[in-house]
């Protein structure tokens, strides 16, 4: 019957994994940055080689000896993950609004947590991919040693580096609903973590304050577990640094929710959804 | 009344000058930009500072030197392509390209503009240094320095002007940029001697102006230091001769890539 | 002698392409216009009608130099389009409308400040200019707020402004009135009849049938990317024909070759509206009448309805643009 139908169409929600799935593979292409693949190729395997090719000349510059070297290259390698992470989970948010859908979205009846999750699936593969061409790139070029038996520590280092700064980056994109443009954000944290985070000196010959910054970053607890699990630490050392980058990550997810809720209805009441 | 005249006569200086004018209105509009525009000078100069520490009396030019070269590149080059790139999303690229002005005074308007900022940008990472390092830097020539500086801009403004009409080429201009960021960082020599590299990259670093004029300021302020063999004298004249080059391919490449867009109708795209 | 054409168009073709994939790239290619002749006099109000992505503004991108065509010559104020389009720009004015293609950062009186600096107006008449096309828009006391704060309508008016700013011979109108409420449609009509006045050619595209038939001279129907029929309003309702049209429904399928015969029918369309036929009569004399079609059909039909009325342009437009898609 014609009414049941259209209650049923007015009942209808998506369900969690289908509101998932469809932002995950469907948002990401509606932005510039994937709509080719080999802009995406470009990511993971030229910018990696490049940042830290020049982050371990400028070391071989002030002297800073083949362990200067092999240290700001596991460091950039690691730090790569901005990219994926951050400026293409921001862009996300950048392109609704400029292409007029992020009202559209907001008005949904979609339940937000899969909605603003399953946006950071495809970053989180991409960021997996840049971190481990990266950290092929230190073990080829410059030096680095990894043991077979560091690889398992490593690779799950990796793993959740890339999920919680995918997580990092959701909570920008949430802040990016009230500003213009959230390019500047990705730009300020990028340029933050190479300072805060121990990319190229360790963190703790920064001032106690700057720690203290460096260490609510899950960039800064990711790196440390790559750099364990590359010493070869055991894992009594590497758990309790994946728990922290746990912890960032999930602290940084659960504010993102926070913050797009609570950014909605700013963005709304003061109608910067439509600038950009 | 409307009644239709003599069209104007179209003065570039002042659509350089209305170009300049925008660009300090959006700036102002949009004042986040200040943000990055503060920031990053601040960070480059401390990661530079703490990367060449060791390496020897001047290490404090090269540090000012490579931080500055870093935050320039952000705001005179980027900025400069962002700004049209930018045009493309307000769907603006499309009016100002049918004005009977040519495009190229509306890019040249936005590098002056970006070559200020820049400018700022290179003066916090002296301070920034400076106050690192409580000490000011050991120049052999301070005049030539800041001479050669001021040059410096001149040629990274120089492949402003052509990335610029990259963007108006491809909306996709700005991902390619940012691929190549680190690549022109480390091919121009902006932190390091591009003598570091391997003989063979070179060439393609030759191709950029900036190599040349960091080569040359390099020579001017660091006494005994090892650039390129042919020194000082040579890389002015390489410096020059690029940046003449890149300012004459630049009205060329402007007129071909705006015919360009015409022929494939890509100028709304963003 | 006639007066040398303000736009003249011979075959103009327009093709575009795009790419999809990356190692294995599929190539679309869509001709959007298929072989374009125009020609629109001085002081003429010329319109452009047709159904979305028939062409109208990839047109109206060709002969405002934001487009090159793939073949054919465009001529406009005997300028080639495709070779001088710097020599032109000067000359013609172009608004595209929407919501896009203004800096909304800024102010109206800034946008236009900047633009009247791209089109070398002196520094001494710009000022007075800006206020001038201010108040003939109605966008006075709006100047000097930031754009994204405007309103579509708002915004259009300025996209208007911008496009008159520099007293340009011939304007290009695409869909002016789009968006636009009722009060402020009409004003903007009333604006492009002064421009007219005051010596300005207009091209206007528009999807109103009323505006076209309120404003142009003479109109094209693009349908597909070719033009199906130009000429007058008259002229075409003459071609759909005739001025009267007689609609009727309510009898039998089988009747219609007695209402075809009936004298004065110049055209007899027919369509599904719902169980039955609606019938579509056109005459351009007077011998067909409501009248004459009930007469014809006899008493036997409660259900029959017969309206007279006077053809308008969306009956020619939509018989043309049918009869093309057909």
């Amino acid at each position: 019957m014609p009414t049941t139908d259209a209650a049923a169409v007015v009942r209808a929600r998506p369900t969690f994994w289908r509101n998932f799935w469809t932002n995950a593979i469907l948002a990401p292409r509606t932005t510039l940055g994937f709509m080719r693949i080999d802009f995406v190729l470009g990511t993971i395997f030229i910018i990696p080689l490049m940042q830290i090719l020049f982050f371990a000349l400028t070391v071989q510059l002030g002297n800073g000896g083949a362990s200067g070297i092999a240290f700001v290259a596991v460091g950039n390698a690691v730090a790569t993950v901005t990219y994926p992470s951050i400026f293409s989970v921001c862009q996300t948010t950048d392109s609704e609004k400029e292409q007029g859908t992020m009202e559209h979205l907001l008005v949904s009846p979609a339940p937000r947590f899969p909605m603003y999750v399953g946006r950071g699936l495809i970053p989180i593969l991409i960021s997996l991919a840049t971190v481990t061409v990266g950290l092929i790139y230190t073990v080829a070029f410059f030096g680095v040693q990894v043991a077979a038996g560091s690889i398992p520590f490593l690779a799950i280092s990796v793993i959740l580096s890339a999920f919680a700064m995918v997580g990092f980056g959701l909570l920008l994109g949430g802040i990016a609903l009230y500003l213009r443009s959230s390019i500047v954000l990705g730009n300020i944290f990028l340029f933050i973590g190479l300072i805060v985070s121990g990319v190229n000196f360790p963190v703790s010959a920064l001032p106690v304050p700057v720690q203290v910054i460096g260490y609510v970053f899950p960039l800064t607890w990711g790196l440390a577990a790559v750099r364990a699990s590359i010493s070869g630490d055991s894992l009594g050392a590497v758990a309790p640094l994946w728990l922290w980058i746990a912890l960032t990550g999930a602290v940084a997810v659960g504010l993102a929710m926070a913050l797009w809720r609570n950014f909605e209805r700013r963005a709304f009441s003061t109608g910067s959804i439509v600038r950009f | 009344m409307n009644a239709p005249g003599h069209p104007f006569a179209v003065s570039r200086f002042r659509s350089t000058a209305a170009s300049v004018r925008l660009s300090v209105l959006q700036f102002v509009a949009d004042p986040q930009w200040l943000i990055p525009s503060m920031i990053a000078p601040v960070i480059f100069g401390i990661v530079a500072y703490q990367l060449v520490l060791g390496s020897g009396p001047y290490f404090l030019v090269y540090a000012i030197l490579g931080a500055g070269m870093m935050s320039m590149w952000g705001q005179t080059l980027y900025g400069s392509g962002w700004a049209t790139g930018q045009d493309r999303v307000f769907g603006t690229l499309e009016p100002t390209l049918q004005a009977p002005t040519p495009y190229v005074y509306v890019v040249l308007g936005r590098i002056l503009w970006n070559v200020v900022s820049g400018l700022v940008g290179g003066a916090i990472v002296y301070a920034v240094v400076v106050a690192e390092s409580g000490q000011l830097p050991a120049v052999a020539n301070p005049v030539l320095f800041v001479a050669m500086f001021l040059f410096v801009m001149v040629t990274l403004a120089s492949v402003g002007v052509i990335l610029s009409a990259f963007y108006v080429y491809t909306r996709f201009a700005g991902f390619i940029q940012n691929i190549g960021e680190f690549a022109f960082y480390v091919g121009t020599g902006c932190m390091f001697p591009v003598i570091f590299l391997p003989w063979w990259t070179n060439p393609i670093s030759l191709v950029f102006p900036p190599t040349w004029a960091l080569d040359a300021l390099r020579y001017g302020s660091i006494p005994g230091y090892q650039g390129f063999a042919w020194g000082f004298g040579w890389d002015v004249v390489g410096a020059v001769a690029t940046t003449a080059v890149y300012l004459v391919l630049a009205g060329l490449v402007f007129h071909r890539v705006e015919r360009h867009v015409l022929e494939v109708g890509t100028l709304a795209d963003y | 002698m006639p007066p040398d054409p303000v736009i003249e168009t011979r075959g103009i073709r327009r093709v575009f392409e795009s790419r999809k994939g990356f190692l294995f790239t599929e190539k679309t290619r869509t001709e959007a216009l298929r072989g374009v002749d125009l020609r629109v006099d001085p002081g003429e109000i010329f319109g452009l009608l047709g159904p979305n992505g028939a062409g109208k503004t990839t047109l109206t991108k060709i002969l405002s130099t934001l487009l090159l065509p793939t073949s054919g010559e465009a001529h406009v104020l005997g300028i080639d389009v495709a070779r001088d389009p710097q020599a032109l720009r000067p000359r013609i004015g172009l608004v595209l409308g929407g919501e896009r293609g203004l800096y909304n950062r800024i102010s109206a009186r800034e946008n236009l400040r900047y633009f009247a600096d791209l089109f070398g107006l002196p520094a001494s008449l710009r000022d007075r200019r800006i206020q001038e096309v201010l108040d003939r828009v109605g966008l006075t006391e709006a100047a000097d707020r930031r754009v994204e704060e405007y309103s579509r309508g708002m915004k259009q008016k300025l996209h208007l402004a911008r496009g008159i700013l520099h007293r340009p011979e011939l304007l290009f109108l695409d869909e002016p009135t789009i968006g636009l409420d009722p009060k402020s449609a009409r004003e903007t009509r009333k604006l492009v009849r002064s421009l007219v006045s005051d010596g300005v050619t207009i091209f206007l595209t528009t999807h109103y049938m009323f505006e076209a038939e309120e404003l142009c001279q003479r109109l094209a129907i693009l349908s597909k990317g070719k033009i199906v029929a130009r000429d007058t309003v008259a002229g075409l309702r003459r071609l759909v024909g005739g001025d009267t049209t007689v609609e009727a429904y309510g009898f039998e399928d089988s009747e219609i070759d007695r209402l075809r015969h009936l004298p004065g029918v110049g055209r007899i369309l027919t369509e599904e509206f719902g169980p039955r036929l609606r019938l579509t009569l056109r005459s351009s004399g007077s011998e067909l009448t409501a009248e004459s079609v009930r007469a014809a059909l006899g008493s036997a039909h409660p259900d029959l309805m017969v309206r007279e009325r006077r053809t308008v342009l969306e009956d020619v437009y939509l018989d043309l643009v049918e009869e093309e898609a057909a």
